[in-house]
C-alpha cells in the first residue's frame, strides 16, 4: 500500500501508444458489433411482417420486404468481413507487442551474459588451472618423500629372520614328531570291540564322542 | 407489476404495514432499515437491475408504498452500509461490493489471460465472451467506477475515449 503520508497525484501510466491504437481498432469492432445486432434486429421485425403480408394476401409488399431482407444481409456480410478485418490488425498489433517483449528479453539476457564473460576472462582461467596444476604436482612430491624416507633405520633382512623364526615355532608345537619306527603297534583284536568294553583309545577314537 | 411473486423469497416484514413509514424507535428503526437493504438487494440481485427499481418500495397487496422522504433515508442508509452508491441523482444497487466486483471482474481477466491488453468497458459489459458472467449487463459508470478503485490498486488503467459517459472507454488491466 506504500506509505501513509504520501499522496500520488497520479500512479504512472502503463498505457502505451499502441494500446491508445488498439483501444480505438476495439472501439471500431464494438459499434459495428452494435450495427449488426441492430441489424439483426430489424430483420427479424421484418421478417415477421412479411409472413403477416402473407398472411393477408399481400403479396407485393411481403416481396418489398424480403428484398429489403436480402439487402441487409448483404450489409452484415460485409460488416463480418470488416470485423474480420478489424480483429486481425488487433491480433497483429498484440503480437508485435509480445515479440518487442521478446527482442527486449533476449537484450537484456545477452546484456547480463557479456557482463559475466567480461568478468571471467580466457587467461585468467588459464592461470587459475595452471596454479592448481602446480599446487597438486608439489604436494604430490612432498607425499613421496614422506613416504619413501623413514625416520628409523630397520634392517629388512633381520626382520625376515625373525619372522620365519616365529612362524616355525609356532609350527612345531602344533604337531609333536611323529616316531617313524621301532615302537611296536598293538594288535588288532578279532572279535568286536562293544561298548562297554574298555576298547583301545586309539582305535575307535570316533566313538568317545558319538551321540 | 406484481414483482414479489417472481421473487424465490420474500421478507415477511414486506406484508407488514409497518414496515413502510420509517420507524422511530432507534432499535426498530434499525432492523426496519437492515431487513430493507436486504430486500433491495435480493430483488436487484435476483433480476439483475444495477440502477434502483422504486418498484421495490411498494407493495400493492397491502396498498403501502414508502414515502419519497423514507425513501431517501432507505437509500441513504444503503450507501453509508456499503450496499449501494450514489452518483447523481441516479443509486446504484450494490449486491456485491465494489472490491468485490472488482477481483470477480479482475479474476475473469486473468483467467483468460488478457492482462496487458486493451479491452473496452463494451465488451465487459456486453461483450459476446460475458455473456454467462455475473458482471454481464453491468451499467457502464458503475463498471467504470469498479475499474477506477482497481486502479488505486495498480490492477487495472480506465483509458477514457472520446465521450465522457464512458460508453466508448476502455481499461488495461495489469
Amino acid at each position: 500500500m506504500g506509505s501513509l503520508f504520501s499522496k500520488k497525484s497520479t500512479p504512472k501510466s502503463r498505457v502505451t501508444e499502441q494500446d491508445q491504437a488498439v483501444l480505438k481498432l476495439k472501439q471500431t469492432r464494438d459499434k459495428l458489433k452494435q450495427y449488426q445486432k441492430k441489424i439483426q434486429l430489424n430483420q427479424e421485425k421484418e421478417r415477421k411482417l412479411a409472413k403477416q403480408c402473407l398472411d393477408q394476401g399481400r403479396k407485393d409488399k411481403a416481396l418489398r420486404l424480403l428484398k429489403k431482407k436480402k439487402f441487409q444481409d448483404g450489409l452484415l456480410e460485409k460488416t463480418d468481413n470488416q470485423l474480420d478485418n478489424l480483429e486481425r490488425m488487433v491480433s497483429d498489433i498484440e503480437f508485435a507487442q509480445c515479440e518487442i517483449k521478446i527482442m527486449e528479453g533476449l537484450k537484456s539476457g545477452n546484456e547480463a551474459l557479456k557482463e559475466l564473460n567480461a568478468i571471467m576472462s580466457l587467461d585468467d582461467v588459464e592461470k587459475i588451472l595452471g596454479d592448481t596444476e602446480d599446487a597438486v604436482a608439489y604436494q604430490q612430491e612432498i607425499d613421496a618423500m614422506l613416504t619413501g624416507t623413514s625416520i628409523v633405520e630397520f634392517d629388512e633382512e633381520a626382520l625376515e629372520g625373525e619372522l620365519d623364526a616365529m612362524l616355525a615355532a609356532e609350527e612345531e608345537m602344533k604337531m609333536p614328531d611323529v616316531p617313524v619306527s621301532g615302537i611296536d603297534m598293538p594288535e588288532v583284536p578279532d572279535h568286536e570291540v562293544g561298548e562297554g568294553e574298555k576298547g583301545e583309545v586309539k582305535e575307535r577314537p570316533r566313538e568317545l564322542f558319538a551321540g | 407489476k406484481q414483482w414479489y411473486q417472481r421473487r424465490v423469497r420474500e421478507p415477511w416484514q414486506y406484508s407488514f404495514p409497518p414496515f413502510f413509514p420509517i420507524q422511530p424507535i432507534v432499535k426498530t428503526k434499525e432492523q426496519q432499515l437492515a431487513s430493507w437493504r436486504s430486500l433491495i438487494c435480493d430483488y436487484h440481485q435476483h433480476h439483475r437491475k444495477w440502477e434502483v427499481d422504486r418498484v421495490v418500495f411498494e407493495n400493492g397487496r397491502i396498498s403501502r408504498r414508502l414515502s419519497p422522504a423514507a425513501q431517501r433515508v432507505v437509500l441513504q442508509d444503503l450507501c453509508d452500509q456499503g450496499q449501494g452508491i450514489m452518483e447523481g441523482e441516479r443509486c446504484f444497487v450494490l449486491w456485491k461490493t465494489v472490491a468485490q466486483w472488482g477481483s470477480l471482474i479482475h479474476g475473469w481477466v486473468s483467467e483468460r489471460g488478457l492482462t496487458g491488453t486493451v479491452l473496452t468497458l463494451f465488451e465487459i459489459h456486453s461483450g459476446d465472451d460475458t455473456e454467462g458472467q455475473p458482471f454481464y449487463g453491468m451499467d457502464v459508470w458503475l463498471l467504470q467506477h469498479v475499474i477506477t478503485a482497481l486502479g488505486k490498486e495498480g490492477k487495472a488503467e480506465l483509458m477514457m475515449g472520446e465521450s465522457e459517459d464512458f460508453s466508448d472507454a476502455g481499461v488495461k488491466f495489469y
